[in-house]
């Protein structure tokens, strides 16, 4: 027996191995985003069917729901109706809002018509709202409370409860 | 029915394998006639069944019989016949079939090859040969099994990936990559049998380092393959982004490389024997590894599969294969005792550890860094990156080094070198370096780092040159041959393996000096051009003349045509297209390269207006691409050449310090 | 009815525009974030060079394990332009690369900047070449005092031949490809 080459080899394979048994079953695609627990960066943006710019800070003292979609996005086109079923049924107490991701007014106007518009979706052209958000894809939610600090971010197609859970949260109640 | 008689394949072939493993290993044991010739009966019968199973896969695939899970899974109608062809490997299930294919075909070619020969290892080798069968068998058994039956039958399946449909190569690398991955099972299996045994003699070094060099040879076709692809469809531009599973075919490469270097001691001082096996045993193991990362789903990549239910299997059997490894190599590697010792640092052989030393070295960096982000999750939970700037900063340095050593190494003398040695064979070569860096530098190269490594790159061309040039000269001086006549005599009928070296090495110092060129003296545009419109970039001029929309049976395009002028004069109209697949979503580009001499021209579409009129381009000039390309192939050549058997008794040319080394190295041979 | 709801309160929230509305220049959120500018201002012929180079340390968040510099994704163009914008406003490199890294995470990050554990990620191959290197040494050192040296390495008759008979013509061979001594047989008149 060579306690040298044990050595060595054991050295090098069990924290490999262990490092691979720890990481089996994880998502490569899922990241946290590091804005949990800080202020919603700021931003004003045009709705799609034209008009003055909504400012976020404006929006201060109601949860703000912010849904980054685009029409060519199939998650985006099945969480729209548990979206918009939620906006009206909340109505004053939270405000709604979808920022298009890479995509054209023509079309996002076109969608809205068919598939009901039910708050506003806001134009992001140059994508710095995108970026100041960290969008990494769409369908992606935050989640901003009345302090204007983002309390949750989603990932992937919203359904009635988690869209719940995660306004209550925006409301400042325990989940 | 169709998948029945799959099943019942894959079922026969787990029995047969596992069966062979421990008939392989009593007869290691017990050595007799009689047990060796049932463990190459087995391990025929493997071969077997795993090809009669892929015969079926295939012919389910290409008569569309989506009875079978695999076929409804990623077959088509609407596809052309190449494509349903390749389909065989172009999703897990399947790919992990055609490994058994190729995994079969290897075992039966090195139990045929060594049919009369090593008695006393091949029993141990084909143990080990059947013991990864039928771990991949089990796979196809159980975690990975493509011949479900399903029903109701569907009437038509999705099709491949359409990255995979989009380019050609797809047909052309995937079996190159396998057979690079998985032949190196048939070297480990040697290298384990020199360990049970604890002999690892002049005579089986030879089928080692052949069965070492054949998948080498795949693999090094397989990795640039890999990039041409990358180059050729995603449109981006380059050819290799230091993505994990880039870096996973890199890996096995990298110490595979190490160990045909290593095994050159071996087989000239009868040292180093243990360190070769190990070599050779990490290289399986990476493949192995490897393979994890492409089919867990734990590693972000765009080549990986996107199952992952097969990971854990695959992990197990990754740590199964380590602990074997290590256990074995730990109780017998001191029974393969050095027969001489090395001399001096100064000298080839010194040269050949530094080799060893510099290859090790880029594994364990490129293995860390494609595994630290795992790390840092399981430590702090959180998502980082080690992208390229991390493994350009860390492989420019190491692969400029080894280009350097791959000049100094063949230049010195065998043995030990006096100063006076020294200086006359390091200082010419210095030539080489100046002018081609003085050619780099008039071309336009500022980089520092490209200017090091083309001196490097001349320094070792002038090297390898006069290596290849030496005997041909004594030849031609001492046997009044012709220059032609000389290099066959010289080159390829007695110094064959040598000359075969060599021709790599070629081929080796050409790919790194156009990698270092083409990364770092490229031009890259962007232009949004309307029909009619042009632009300009490096001495090209493209002007936008209109989209053409084409139908196949499997795809609609939208082809840009862009005329393309240079200095002046037109060379013609080039297509960047966008392909809409059938039952695909989003559109897939393929770019459209056009190769000089000296550079590519690389028009790629960013963006298409719906009505075709404006067009947004992504150009790019880039240098010596096409040279990588080029450069692969001869030292896949040289590797081919290399493996060309030699015939007995022939005299190999030695260039050795003094007469004495001579005769040390001549009887440190017996 | 409850549809307006929402769309009236927005008209009156658009129509009080909050304290960051005013002035808002490009790069207005980035400096909320990563203060003000730290480089200096940059000459129209860097520009492109420098948004090259820091975009070449960005992960493009669409694409997989690519640039923002390489990747020709519609996101990393946007990405692009706004690494241009922060370049041209005088922002250093690792205000840039802090702006990115505070909405996407160190995931954004393609260089692991040199802290906590990422040392090891940098450090590992030196000391990789450090324990290599010490293996290579260590193999190559000279025998031990004492130790008795093995016959390859003592130095030998240059004019011997080998006590085994099946060897001798292979290192007359030798001689003879090596040194062009006719025969392998050292020339009488040969000056040393």
């Amino acid at each position: 027996m060579n306690r040298k080459v044990l050595g060595a080899g054991l050295a090098l394979a069990l924290p490999l191995l262990v490092i691979l048994f720890a990481n089996l079953g994880r998502d490569p695609h899922a990241v946290e985003s590091p804005l949990i627990g800080h202020p919603a960066p700021p931003f004003s943006l045009s709705p799609v069917e034209g008009g003055p710019p909504v400012f976020l800070a404006s929006l201060k003292g109601r949860p703000v729901v912010l849904n980054f979609w685009a029409t060519w996005c199939i998650p985006c086109i099945e969480e729209h109706a548990a979206l918009a079923s939620a906006a009206e049924r909340t109505g004053n107490d939270a405000q709604f809002l979808g920022v298009v991701y890479e995509d054209e007014a023509p079309q996002v106007q076109r969608f809205l018509e068919q598939h009901g518009k039910a708050y506003p979706s806001l134009l992001d052209g140059d994508g710095k709202t995108a970026i100041a958000y960290g969008v990494y894809g769409v369908p992606e939610t935050y989640f901003i409370d009345t302090q204007g600090t983002i309390v949750a971010k989603f990932v992937g197609p919203l359904d009635p409860p988690t869209l719940e859970a995660h306004l209550a949260l925006a409301r400042g109640q325990k989940p | 029915m169709t998948p029945l008689l799959g099943r019942t394949l894959v079922l026969l072939a787990l029995l047969v394998a596992t069966t062979g493993t421990v008939v392989g290993f009593a007869i290691g044991r017990r050595p007799s006639v009689e047990g060796s010739a049932w463990t190459r009966r087995l391990a025929f019968a493997f071969a077997g069944l795993m090809a009669a199973a892929n015969a079926v896969m295939l012919y389910a695939l290409l008569t569309h019989d989506f009875s079978v899970s695999y076929v409804a899974q990623v077959g088509s109608r609407s596809v052309p016949t190449w494509v349903s062809f390749v389909s065989l490997w172009s999703s897990l299930e399947g790919s992990i079939l055609f490994w058994g294919l190729v995994l079969g075909a290897y075992i039966a070619a090195a139990t045929w090859a060594n049919r009369n020969s090593h008695p006393e290892y091949m029993p141990y080798a084909t143990a080990v040969w059947l013991a990864c069968g039928a771990f991949f068998s089990f796979l196809l058994a159980g975690p990975a099994q493509p011949f479900h039956t399903v029903f109701p039958v569907p009437p038509d399946g999705p099709g491949p990936n359409p990255l995979l449909q989009n380019h050609v190569l797809m047909a052309i690398h995937p079996p190159f990559l396998y057979s690079g991955y998985v032949g190196m099972t048939i070297p480990f299996g040697l290298a384990c049998a020199a360990l049970f045994t604890g002999h690892l003699g002049h005579g089986f070094i030879r089928p080692l380092r052949t069965w070492l060099l054949v998948p080498w040879v795949f693999l090094t076709c397989a990795i640039v393959l890999g990039g041409w692809w990358a180059y050729e469809v995603l449109g981006w531009g380059g050819y290799w982004a230091w993505d994990p599973v880039e870096n996973a075919s890199l890996l096995p490469w990298l110490t595979a490389t190490a160990a045909v270097h290593s095994a050159v001691l071996m087989e000239r001082k009868g040292i180093l024997k243990g360190w070769t096996v190990t070599l050779v045993a990490a290289s399986f193991l990476l493949t192995i590894l490897g393979t994890f990362m492409t089919r867990s789903g734990v590693f972000n990549s765009v080549h990986s599969f996107t199952q992952s239910a097969i990971g854990p299997t695959i992990l197990g059997f990754l740590a199964a294969a380590l602990l074997f490894s290590v256990t074995l190599l730990a109780t017998r590697v001191d029974t393969l005792a050095p027969e001489g010792r090395l001399e001096g640092a100064a000298s080839r052989d010194g040269m050949f550890l530094l080799n060893n030393l510099l290859f090790v070295l880029l594994t364990f960096t490129v293995l860390v860094g494609t595994v630290f982000p795992l790390v840092v999750e399981a430590l702090r939970g959180v998502r980082m990156s080690v992208g390229r700037p991390y493994f350009d900063a860390m492989a420019v340095p190491i692969g400029a080094a080894l280009l350097f050593l791959m000049g100094v190494g063949p230049a010195l003398p065998w043995g030990r070198a006096t100063p006076e040695q020294m200086r006359r064979a390091l200082l010419p070569p210095l030539a080489g370096a100046a002018l081609a860096a003085a050619i780099g530098f008039a071309a336009g190269a500022r980089s520092p780092w490209t200017v090091v490594t083309l001196a490097f790159g001349g320094y070792t061309a002038w090297v390898t040159l006069s290596e290849i040039g030496l005997p041909l000269r004594q030849r031609m001086r001492d046997h009044n041959e012709g220059p032609l006549e000389a290099f066959a005599e010289a080159n390829l009928r007695r110094g064959r393996r040598r000359f075969g070296a060599y021709v790599v090495h070629s081929g080796a110092t050409l790919v790194i000096v156009a990698i270092a060129v083409s990364s770092t003296m490229g031009v890259s545009k962007e232009f949004t051009l309307r029909t009619g419109e042009s632009a300009g970039i490096g001495a090209y001029t493209l002007t936008f003349l209109r989209t053409e929309a084409r139908d196949e049976p499997h795809r609609q395009s939208m082809v840009a045509l862009v005329a393309v002028s240079r200095g002046g004069k037109d060379i013609g109209t080039m297509t960047p297209r966008m392909n809409q697949y059938e039952r695909q979503r989003e559109p897939v580009g393929t770019p459209d390269v056009r190769t000089f001499p000296f550079e590519d021209l690389y028009l790629s579409i960013l963006n298409l207006d719906a009505d075709g009129a404006t067009l947004s381009l992504h150009a790019l000039v880039n240098p010596m691409v096409g040279w990588i390309w080029g450069a692969t192939a001869l030292m896949a050549l040289g590797g081919i050449v290399a493996l060309v058997p030699r015939r007995e008794g022939s005299v190999a040319f030695v260039r050795a310090a003094s007469p004495a080394a001579a005769v040390g190295t001549v009887a440190g041979r017996r | 009815m409850t549809r307006l709801f929402p769309a009236l309160l927005l008209a009156a929230a658009t129509a009080t525009p909050g304290p960051s509305s005013g002035g808002r220049d490009a790069t207005d959120g980035v400096r909320a974030v990563v203060g003000a500018p730290r480089g200096g201002p940059v000459t129209a012929s860097d520009l492109d060079a420098r948004t090259k180079e820091v975009a070449a340390l960005l992960r493009c968040p669409v694409c997989q394990g690519l640039s923002v510099a390489d990747s020709p994704a519609t996101m990393a163009m946007k990405m692009k332009a706004e690494v241009r914008e922060m370049v041209a406003a005088g922002y250093d490199q690792d205000q840039v690369l802090a702006y990115f890294e505070r909405s996407y995470g160190e995931f954004v990050r393609l260089k692991p900047p040199l802290r906590g554990v990422n040392w090891l990620v940098w450090f590992a191959p030196l000391m990789g070449l450090l324990v290599g290197g010490g293996v290579v040494a260590w193999a190559l050192r000279g025998p031990k005092d004492g130790a008795p040296r093995t016959t390859t390495s003592a130095p030998l008759d240059v004019d011997a031949l080998p006590e085994d008979p099946a060897l001798v013509p292979y290192v007359l061979k030798v001689r003879e490809l090596a040194y062009g001594w006719p025969a392998g047989v050292r020339p009488k008149a040969e000056p040393s």
